[in-house]
């Protein structure tokens, strides 16, 4: 059934400075497949994802995505794959002064020939298809609000509809709920996890919260300072595995007993949530 | 041996017995800033006092007052046509020549900018050298130069403006462009954009606030700047006032003045209202031009048919700026059009006009004389900054919400402050030449008058800009206006405010170079005379005065970076 991978990384590495933010990382992603990548912050899930786009270029290894060399890439060539891969962003990103429509209609801009500004440059047909987007997910009588208007869970949603508006390929997502309450977090994760689905799309997420990874993802890679440390299906997996999952992001005894915290209190709040539905 | 010393709980560095240090050992750099004030600040007092600045000169002006009201009134007005065409014409200069300047300043920001210039270290240096140097040219002897070329008229006045006003344009640009929110500019690059899509789509949305109020600021102090280009040629109400003036009639000339005054007090008022009614965008930087644009983010409007741009006040705000733009620009250009000078010429004037200027030389016997009118023109430039300071902090002070006693007070002050500005200080400065005579005090007085209204408005948005947290502390511990004042607001305001003067500074010196124009003392009268006989000396007179200008600019950044 499976396809040939659509992302592959050979031996990855990358110095910023002194700090070395991601060490000898090697993984394939196959077509349509729903990964997160977790670990705590600081541990290069923001830098890998950054490489699949070309936002950053390894001090060494190979990058491949959509069977091409990604560092290799210049000028048009990379603008063309960029318009391939959708990425959504913790700080959503968007243009607070322009209006929600033309904040959709940007992620259209590798198909376009020019600067663009003001929604009468962009062709009627892109409109309206920012539009049908816009109604994907749930905000098109926001259209015309200027985009700073909105709360953090809309402007991310806009964020969304901004990478469909590229047609992506695969769709990477950089911590997109960090910034978020709980009830923006499970509307955003859900329209991201729908819509990959829908449409067969590859997707790459970051996470640093182990219980969402483990309800959200078909696969979940480890890393901690740079490295992969567990690759495994998020499917079946035990409450032991899930500590042992802890214990592999974590790196110190510490952060184990902070993320065990965590881990009961999250426990807790459903059972919670439970019995009050009950 | 010695005794060990038994711990102490709290260690303190002193010996026992010692007096504690109550003093903070000043740092070197604020040592060395002060120093550089203090410098500053003897240096202008010298110059009011070697320029013989004094009362007694405007008391002598006075006097004369009289008899020059006798050969000024009944005024002789023009028609309501000329009127009308002479302050269409002045209008269209200033519009076309900051549109000009605003055109060029975009590439030469974004050249500037740390965070877009294309070649790193070099290109950036390349563009801030640009924006310095073309601040540094005097607009006025931009024109004189440009009149030897292509012929007297419009086109050199809006040539000036256009080269002189991208020093600013594209200075405060490109600190907008610096200050961006670059997540968005980001996002655009993953999704594909190219380096132009990243700048209209991600920076301009952001910079576009500033950038107008910038450009409207700009528009204010060229219109102001018209008057000196009429005194060196350029068509416009400028011109016919310093032809009625330079023939002591004062009946026909007198009336343009005031028809200038008038038309800046009227352009003011549609500067402020347009920086208050349209920008509905919270300028995001903290630019000079991001203080001038700064306003409130009107609600959120409804969308009610989903498929159509509801027009929102806030979109029929934008579009009839954009139309009415429209039209003022090709008004502008219909109106400069009946003016053209020939071109076909063009290049065989330039020609001759450089081999007229080349190669830049100076008299031996006219140094002594040449480094005398510099002297002037810097102790002028000191001088009236130094008054202008004085007269300001009190301006300043009482038009600030939260040092002025009452609403009231602040509400004199600040419509002190806007009328202030309405005036054209080199417009102030002739008349006072024209009652005091030749000498210095006409000058200082004039450029610190007008220094009143920019200073004035900088200190009191200054000081309204503080954090109010430790004010609201201080009053809660039972301290006076004056205590909180002196303890709590100024401290938080003085970088700012050190910053303010040393542009004013900058400003006075190189409007003092112009007074000479005018007929005022200084460089600038210097390099008119030279101008109509020697291009060679004109043009090392230039040069040399750019390089005034640049050497006190290199002083008050190095202070600036030093209080920051």
């Amino acid at each position: 059934m499976s396809t040939s991978p659509v992302i592959r990384l050979n031996d990855v590495s990358k110095r910023f400075g002194a700090t070395q933010a991601l060490e000898e990382v090697s993984l394939e992603i196959e077509a349509g497949s729903v990964v997160v990548l977790l670990g705590l912050s600081g541990s290069g899930k923001s830098t890998l994802l950054r490489h699949l786009d070309g936002l950053e270029v390894p001090t060494s290894g190979s990058v491949e995505v959509l069977g091409q060399s990604v560092p290799e890439l210049r000028g048009r060539a990379l603008r063309a794959l960029r318009g391939r891969v959708g990425f959504i962003f913790q700080q959503f990103e968007l243009v607070g002064s322009i209006t929600v429509l033309e904040n959709v209609l940007t992620g259209a801009l590798a198909r376009l020939r020019g600067p663009r500004l003001g929604l009468p440059t962009y062709p009627k047909a892109l409109r309206e298809q920012a539009f049908a987007h816009l109604e994907e997910v749930g905000l098109a009588a926001q259209a015309f609000q200027r985009a700073d208007t909105l709360s953090g869970g809309q402007q991310q949603r806009v964020a969304i509809a901004r990478a469909l508006m590229q047609d992506p390929e695969i769709l990477l997502a950089d911590e997109p709920v960090a910034s978020l309450d709980p009830e923006s977090s499970d509307q955003v994760m859900n329209l991201i996890r729908e819509i990959g689905l829908r449409r067969g799309l590859t997707v790459v997420c970051s996470l640093h919260q182990v219980d969402l990874a483990l309800a959200w993802a078909d696969r979940i890679v480890g890393l901690r300072h740079g490295r992969v440390v567990l690759d495994t299906p998020a499917e079946g997996l035990s409450k032991e595995q899930v500590m042992e999952i802890y214990g592999r992001v974590a790196t110190s005894t510490a952060e184990i007993a902070a993320l065990q915290d965590e881990l009961l209190e999250t426990v807790a709040a459903i059972a919670a949530e439970e019995n009050a539905a009950r | 041996m010695t005794a060990i010393a038994p711990p102490r709980a709290s260690a303190p560095a002193t010996p026992p017995g010692a007096p504690r240090r109550t003093l903070a050992r000043p740092s070197g750099r604020v040592l060395t800033a002060a120093a550089l004030l203090l410098g500053l600040g003897v240096a202008a007092i010298w110059s009011i006092v070697d320029l013989e600045v004094g009362l007694n000169q405007l008391e002598r002006g006075l006097a004369n007052a009289g008899r020059f009201l006798q050969r000024t009134v009944p005024f002789e007005w023009p028609s309501l046509g000329d009127v009308l065409w002479l302050s269409a014409m002045t209008l269209a200069i200033v519009v076309l020549g900051t549109l000009l300047a605003t055109v060029i300043s975009i590439p030469v920001a974004y050249l500037s900018a740390a965070n877009t210039s294309p070649g790193g270290l070099v290109t950036r240096l390349l563009g801030r050298l640009i924006g310095i140097v073309s601040r540094a040219t005097p607009d006025a002897f931009l024109a004189l130069a440009f009149a030897m070329i292509i012929a007297q008229g419009a086109l050199p006045g809006i040539l000036a403006l256009g080269l002189h006003s991208v020093g600013m344009i594209s200075k405060l640009t490109a600190d907008a462009i610096e200050q961006i929110d670059e997540g968005p500019r980001l996002a655009l690059r993953a999704a594909g954009a190219t380096k132009a899509q990243e700048f209209w789509g991600g920076i301009w949305p952001q910079i576009l606030p500033s950038v107008i109020a910038t450009v409207l600021h700009r528009a204010d102090i060229n219109l102001r700047a018209t008057v000196v280009l009429g005194f060196v040629g350029v068509a416009g109400l400028g011109l016919e006032l310093s032809l009625g003036l330079k023939s002591l009639n004062y009946r026909e000339g007198i009336p343009y003045a005031i028809i200038m005054f008038a038309l800046c007090i009227v352009f003011e008022i549609i500067a402020t209202s347009v920086r208050s009614t349209l920008l509905g965008v919270r300028p995001s930087g903290r630019s000079l031009g991001g203080l001038l644009a700064r306003r409130t983010v009107p609600a959120a409007p409804v969308a009610v048919d989903p498929l159509k741009q509801p027009w929102t006040p806030e979109r029929r705000r934008l579009a009839g700026f954009s139309r009415s733009s429209i039209v003022v620009i090709i008004g502008a250009l219909a109106v400069i059009s009946t003016s053209l000078p020939n071109f076909s010429l063009f290049w065989q004037n330039t020609g001759i006009a450089l081999n007229r200027m080349l190669p830049p030389q100076i008299d031996e016997a006219k140094w002594g004389s040449v480094a005398e009118d510099f002297l002037i023109t810097i102790q002028v430039g000191l001088a009236a900054t130094l008054v202008g300071v004085i007269l300001s902090a009190v301006f300043g002070a009482f038009a600030a919400r939260n040092v002025a006693p009452n609403p009231t007070v602040r509400g004199v002050f600040r419509f002190l402050l806007v009328v202030n500005r309405g005036i054209p200080e080199l417009l102030l400065a002739f008349f006072l030449i024209i009652l005091t005579g030749l000498g210095a005090t006409a000058g200082v007085v004039a450029l610190a008058i007008g220094g009143i209204g920019l200073l004035g408005k900088l200190v009191a948005d200054s000081l309204e800009e503080v954090d109010p947290g430790p004010e609201r502390a201080l009053r809660a511990t039972g301290a006076t206006r004056a205590q909180i004042f002196f303890a709590a607001t100024l401290p938080q305001a003085a970088p700012a405010i050190v910053g303010h003067v040393l542009y004013l500074l900058d400003t006075n010196v190189r409007a003092s170079s112009l007074l000479g124009v005018i007929g005022g003392a200084g460089i600038g009268f210097t390099i008119l005379q030279a101008s109509r006989i020697n291009h060679q000396e004109m043009l090392a007179l230039l040069i040399i005065m750019v390089f005034v200008v640049l050497a006190i600019e290199a002083l008050s950044s190095l202070i600036r970076s030093l209080v920051k």
